[in-house]
């Protein structure tokens, strides 16, 4: 059943289902096939063996096996020869926005604090009646600038 | 006391030892079920048990295997389907 030229079908791993022909047999256990597969070392468990055979020689070139797989409806897959030489340097990929943004979002505290400070301080003052204490404008003036100099007031007035 | 959602055993229990050297339990969803072959049932093979938000972070070849009707039929039954389609 196993011969050189025998069609057969893969049918465990990525080319499962796909279909070769045996080009070459090493051992009782293994095989060299290519077809729709790519061309690779293959055990025959790996392997349905169908009815038909293709007439090749053992060793047949790329164009020789297209044209006797084209009788079985089989396209060749061909892969690329590899290049000579070194491996050229993998690029990774950079990273443009993460850093960008995060530094964004500190400026615009920053900015927005001192804005919002003068306002505050501001705002008290025109709102106040003319006829208030000078000490109670003081103490409110006090408690809206910073939050320990507040509870000062606070317990200064519960007293 | 324990919050009411917890004292249910629909969250899993792990114990962590602390910093502080506590032993405390903390609460983790459970893992969803094995998958299973769709032909005969059996547990899958490699295919990823977790939930689906964890599922993302996984590549899809981590996922399930790289194959025709990886993570659906197991290898045995992968087999007969593909000889079955061949004829
Ligand atoms: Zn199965």
């Amino acid at each position: 059943m196993i011969e050189i030229g025998r069609v057969c079908l893969k049918i465990a791993g990525r080319d499962g289902g796909k279909k070769a022909v045996v080009v070459d047999i090493l051992d009782n256990n293994y095989v060299v096939i290519a077809g729709e597969t790519r061309k690779r070392k293959c055990n025959v468990n790996h392997l349905e063996f169908l009815n038909k055979t293709v007439k090749i020689k053992k060793g047949a070139s790329d164009a020789e096996l297209e044209k006797a797989l084209k009788s079985e409806g089989i396209i060749l897959r061909k892969t690329k020869p590899k290049k000579a030489g070194p491996r050229p340097l993998r690029q990774h990929k950079a990273r443009p926005m993460v850093k960008p943004e995060t530094v964004a979002r500190k400026k615009k505290t920053k900015e927005a604090k001192p804005e919002t400070g003068p306002e505050t301080i501001a705002k008290p003052e025109t709102k106040t009646e003319p006829g208030a204490d000078t000490k109670t404008l003081n103490q409110k003036e006090k408690a809206k600038t910073s939050k320990p100099a507040a509870k000062a007031a606070k317990k200064a007035v519960n007293s | 006391m324990v919050a009411p959602r917890f004292r249910s055993r629909t969250f899993r229990r792990i114990k962590v030892k602390t910093p502080g050297n506590r032993n405390t339990i903390h609460y983790r969803l459970r893992k969803p079920a094995k998958a299973q072959c769709g032909k005969c049932g059996r547990p899958l093979q490699g295919v990823a048990r977790a939930r689906p938000i964890q599922l993302r972070r996984f590549s899809r070849s981590q996922k399930r295997p790289e194959r025709p009707f990886g993570g659906v039929l197991c290898s045995s039954c992968t087999r007969d389907e593909l000889r079955a389609r061949a004829k």
